[in-house]
């Protein structure tokens, strides 16, 4: 095998080894029948809200990354997708008429043809 | 809701698949550019074998685009695992509050569940409308059973197009019809953040999560830049969230507020 071959199985082997144990580690620690510690229950029980609060600013600082800012409407395709998802969500509450109606627009709105 | 109880398996299947809809054109074309971009670095046919080899060992979509960069270069193996460790440390508090919804999983959809956590099997397993038992595992299983079969579909299709596709139309007007498609994915987690934060004690961790996080990105970006600050964000604001949730414990954890010293 070439070095590029062996190197490219190391590394498969090697990530997929460090992911996984990652993501067994919580339920290796306590999941055999053992109550997690009372703050860790705590912790685990205000994570969700807060790590999808992360990852919309996440997914925001990709675009402002992508150079967002730089576009014709700086930034504002963005802003009005999210607005409009935000507001179609909370009076219609349907879940894929708010991501479907957000993401059309986004997408019209990135090709400048407005 | 008559027909749930008389077939709730088949209930139960519907709802997970429209659950991950979004989920599907999120992966579909993230998926689709990892397998493209890979083809077209290496115009070989194991860019083809690259989607089942790494999606099937549930490496996930960031590492995959990262794992591009590294064939590239041979980063050393230390600062590989460095990067996998920081990036996917968050799987290991996300399972922090799966433990009880997986508890009554048989060994292997167990196993299956905790290789497939991710961002968005997360957010909708979190959703799971029942309450941890069968239907609740059953659920979880197919929503991770279907995020997993739309990556893998969109990485090897992304490929088997790239290799296919290099010769017949250009890759600047495939990328030019789906462009901005990927925003399903921003709206997926911004609806599930409305959702969150329709009750009342979601909606202090909420704030908090949003504060840390642009504060950690404004700070970084002021300094290396936003593709730094994007890079960079997401463990400075999962250490300074846990460290909130900490020093907030007095007035936010009911079990503390209450008195008892559980």
């Amino acid at each position: 095998m070439s070095e590029t071959g062996r190197y490219l199985v190391l590394v498969l082997v090697v990530v997929a080894v460090v992911s996984y144990l990652l993501r067994a580690l919580p339920f290796v620690l306590f999941g055999s029948g053992r109550r997690p510690p009372a703050v860790v229950r705590y912790i685990g029980s205000l994570l969700a809200p807060s790590v999808m609060a992360m990852l919309v600013v996440y997914c925001f600082a990709g675009y402002l990354k992508n150079g967002c800012l730089d576009t014709p409407l700086h930034g504002g395709a963005e802003l009005a997708a999210s607005a409009l998802t935000v507001a179609l969500h909370l009076w219609r509450g349907n879940p894929l008429l708010s991501i479907a109606c957000g993401t059309a627009l986004y997408m019209f709105l990135i090709r400048g043809a407005f | 809701m008559e027909g749930e109880s008389k077939k709730p398996s088949r209930g139960i299947a519907a709802r997970a698949f429209v659950a991950t809809l979004p989920v599907f054109a999120g992966y579909i074309s993230m998926g689709f550019a990892a397998g493209l971009l890979l083809s077209i670095q290496y115009a070989t046919a194991w860019s083809v074998f690259w989607a089942p080899a790494t999606s099937g060992t549930f490496i996930s979509g960031m590492l995959q685009f990262l794992l591009l960069d590294w064939l590239r270069e041979m980063t050393p193996i230390m600062d590989v695992i460095v990067v996998t460790v920081c990036l996917n440390v968050r799987y290991s508090l996300y399972g922090i509050s799966l433990i009880e919804r997986f508890k009554a999983a048989p060994l292997f959809t167990r196993l299956y569940l905790i290789g497939t956590v991710t961002d968005e099997s997360y957010a909708l397993q979190t959703q799971c409308p029942w309450p941890p038992g069968r239907a609740s595992t059953r659920y979880c299983f197919l929503i991770a059973m279907f995020d997993h079969f739309y990556w893998l579909l969109g990485a090897t299709s992304g490929a088997l197009a790239g290799i296919c596709a290099q010769g017949i139309f250009s890759r600047e007007r495939v990328e030019a019809c789906t462009r901005g498609i990927d925003f399903a994915m921003t709206a997926l987690f911004i609806v599930i953040l409305v959702d969150q934060v329709k009750s009342r004690e979601n909606r202090a961790p909420a704030v908090i999560g949003l504060a840390v996080s642009s504060l950690v990105f404004c700070s970084i970006a002021a300094f290396a830049g936003f593709s730094a600050a994007k890079g960079w964000m997401l463990i400075p604001t999962m250490v300074l969230i846990v460290c909130s949730f900490l020093a907030l414990r007095g007035c936010l954890d009911p079990e503390c507020r209450k008195g008892g010293a559980a």
